[in-house]
C-alpha cells in the first residue's frame, strides 16, 4: 500500500535510505507534487470546489442526518469529536456521488500534468 | 516497476493516477472532517437541533407585523411617558428629561459648573440680608431645589434684559411682552423704564438719585437715563422728585450735579446750592457710590434725595464745608437698597473725588 501522504507529511523527514530507492522517489516525488499543489491555491481552489458541490448534491444534509441518528443514540451530553468522526467518515466517503469523484478526479489529473515536471 | 522508467520528470500513468486518487481522498477526508466539527459544534453550543422546535415554541418568536410595534412586538416610545425617581433629589423626572436633569442635578456635565459660577457671580453683586446669601448657597448646591428655581430664573432674567430671547419675545409680542419684562426687571434692570408706582420709597430714592426719573406722560413710566439726560431738564426732575418723595426730599435734582456723593443733602439750603454747584460728572460714579453708601443711613433719617449717579454737574467749585459735613454724614450710610446689582456698583462711589476737590 502507498505511503498516505497527508498534505502536512510533506515536510515530514523522509524515511531512511534504508528503503528502497522507489519508495523514496515515490515519496519524494508525491512529497513535491503535494507542495506544489498547496503553493498554487490549487488545493484550496479544489477544497472549496468539492465542498460546492457536496452540498449541492445534498451530501451534506444526508450526513448531517446521520449524524443526528448518531448523537442521538450517544446522548446529546456525551458526544466527542472522535466519536463523531469514526462514524462519519466511512459513510461520508461512501456517499460521495460519482459525478462529483469524477469531476474532480479530472482537475486533479489536469493539475499533475499542467505541474508533473519537477 | 523498473528504475529505468522512472524519469525524473515524470512518472507513469498508474503512478500518476494513484497520486490523483491519492489527494481525491484527503481531500474528501477534509470534507468530512469539516463536517464533524460543524456538528459537534453546533451540539455542544445548543443549537444542533434547532430546526427541530415544536410549532408552539416557534410561535412565541414569530415576526410581528402590527402598525405601531417593531417585529419584535416592543412598543416604541414606551418610556417616553414614564417617570423616573431621581436619586439625588428624590424628585419624579419624565424620563426623556431624565439625563439632563441628572446632569444639573449632581453637578456634573458642561453645563452645571457654567451655571454654578453665573450664581456664585450674581450672589456676589447682590448685597441682600443673610438669608440670601445662604440661598444662594443651596443654589450652588442643588440647583433643582424648587425655590432656589424659582429665584435662579427670576436672577436670570433679571441678568440681561437685553438679551437676543428677550428681544425675540418682544418681537413676536409686540411690545406687549415689553413692559411685563420691565415691571419684572425694574427691580434688577436699570436700562428699561420703570414703573414708579410699585416701588417703595427707598427704592424711589435710590432710582432717583442715579437716574433721570421723570416721568413720562405718555407711558406714565419713569426715565432710566441718566440725571444728565438731555430729554428733561432739571425743572422735570424736579418735580418729578417732589411728586415722589415729597417735598422734603427735594434736595437734590437741580440741574446737574455731578457725583452722587455730595449728593448728600441735609436740609439745609445753602448745603444743597453747593451740592448743585458743584461739579461732578458721572464718570465719578464710582466714587460717588462711596459717598452716596454713607450718605444712605444719614438719607434715611433725612429723607434726603440720594443721587448715586447724580450727573448733577453743578459747579463743583462751590461744594465747600458744608459739603465735606455732608459726606462724614455720607459715610455712614451706604446705598441701603443696594441690593440690586448695578446699585451696588453706583454705592461704591466713594465722595473722595468730592473731598479732593473740596479740599
Amino acid at each position: 500500500m502507498p505511503f498516505k501522504i497527508n498534505s502536512l507529511t510533506c515536510f515530514l523527514p523522509m524515511p531512511s535510505r534504508a528503503k528502497t530507492n522507489n519508495m523514496s522517489k515515490d515519496l519524494q516525488m508525491r512529497a513535491a507534487i503535494n507542495q506544489k499543489l498547496i503553493e498554487m491555491g490549487e488545493r484550496e481552489r479544489l477544497k472549496e470546489l468539492l465542498r460546492a458541490k457536496l452540498i449541492e448534491c445534498g451530501w451534506k444534509d444526508q450526513l448531517k442526518a446521520h449524524c443526528k441518528d448518531v448523537i442521538r443514540e450517544k446522548g446529546l451530553e456525551h458526544v466527542t469529536v472522535e466519536d463523531l468522526v469514526a462514524e462519519i467518515t466511512p459513510k461520508g466517503r461512501a456517499l460521495v456521488p460519482d459525478s462529483v469523484k469524477k469531476e474532480l478526479l479530472q482537475r486533479i489529473r489536469a493539475f499533475l500534468a499542467q505541474h508533473s515536471t519537477l | 516497476m523498473k528504475m529505468e522508467e522512472m524519469s525524473v520528470s515524470g512518472l507513469d500513468n498508474t503512478k500518476l493516477e494513484a497520486v490523483a486518487h491519492e489527494i481525491y481522498s484527503d481531500l474528501v477526508e477534509d470534507a468530512c472532517l469539516g463536517l464533524c466539527f460543524e456538528v459537534h459544534r453546533a451540539v455542544k453550543q445548543g443549537y444542533f437541533f434547532l430546526d427541530e422546535t415544536d410549532i408552539e415554541s416557534m410561535k412565541d418568536f414569530e415576526i410581528v407585523d402590527q402598525p405601531g410595534v417593531d417585529i419584535f412586538g416592543q412598543v416604541y416610545n414606551q418610556w417616553k411617558n414614564k417617570e423616573c425617581v431621581c436619586p439625588n433629589c428624590s424628585r419624579s423626572i419624565a424620563a426623556s428629561r431624565f439625563a439632563p436633569h441628572l446632569e444639573k442635578c449632581l453637578g456634573m456635565g458642561r453645563n452645571s459648573s457654567r451655571i454654578a459660577n453665573r450664581r456664585i457671580a450674581s450672589s456676589n453683586n447682590v448685597n441682600k440680608s443673610e438669608s440670601d446669601q445662604e440661598d444662594n448657597d443651596d443654589l450652588n448646591d442643588n440647583d433643582w431645589s424648587y425655590g432656589s428655581e424659582k429665584r435662579a430664573k427670576k436672577r436670570k432674567s433679571d441678568k440681561n434684559p437685553n438679551s437676543p430671547r428677550r428681544s425675540k419675545s418682544l418681537k413676536h409680542k409686540n411690545g406687549e411682552l415689553s413692559s411685563n419684562v420691565n415691571a419684572d426687571s425694574f427691580k434688577y434692570n436699570y436700562n428699561s423704564s420703570i414703573y414708579y408706582e410699585s416701588l417703595g420709597p427707598d427704592e424711589l430714592r435710590s432710582l432717583l438719585t442715579t437716574q433721570c426719573g421723570v416721568i413720562s406722560e405718555h407711558t406714565k413710566r419713569m426715565c432710566t437715563r441718566s440725571l444728565r439726560c438731555p430729554q428733561h431738564t432739571d425743572e422735570q426732575r424736579k418735580t418729578v422728585r417732589s411728586l415722589l418723595l415729597g417735598p422734603s426730599a427735594l434736595t437734590l435734582p437741580e440741574g446737574d450735579t455731578a457725583v452722587d456723593n455730595d449728593s448728600y443733602e441735609t436740609n439745609d439750603g445753602s448745603v444743597l446750592m453747593s451740592h448743585l454747584h458743584w461739579d461732578g460728572s458721572s464718570d465719578i460714579s464710582p466714587s460717588d457710590s462711596g459717598s452716596s453708601k454713607a450718605s444712605t443711613n444719614n438719607s434715611e433719617s433725612k429723607k434726603p434725595k440720594k443721587k448715586k449717579k447724580s450727573s448733577l454737574s453743578t459747579g463743583g467749585g462751590g461744594y465747600g464745608e458744608g459739603g465735606s459735613g455732608g459726606f462724614s454724614s455720607f459715610q455712614g450710610g451706604a446705598l441701603g437698597p443696594s441690593n440690586r446689582k448695578k446699585k451696588t456698583k453706583i454705592s461704591t462711589a466713594p465722595p473722595t473725588s468730592v473731598y479732593n476737590e473740596l479740599n
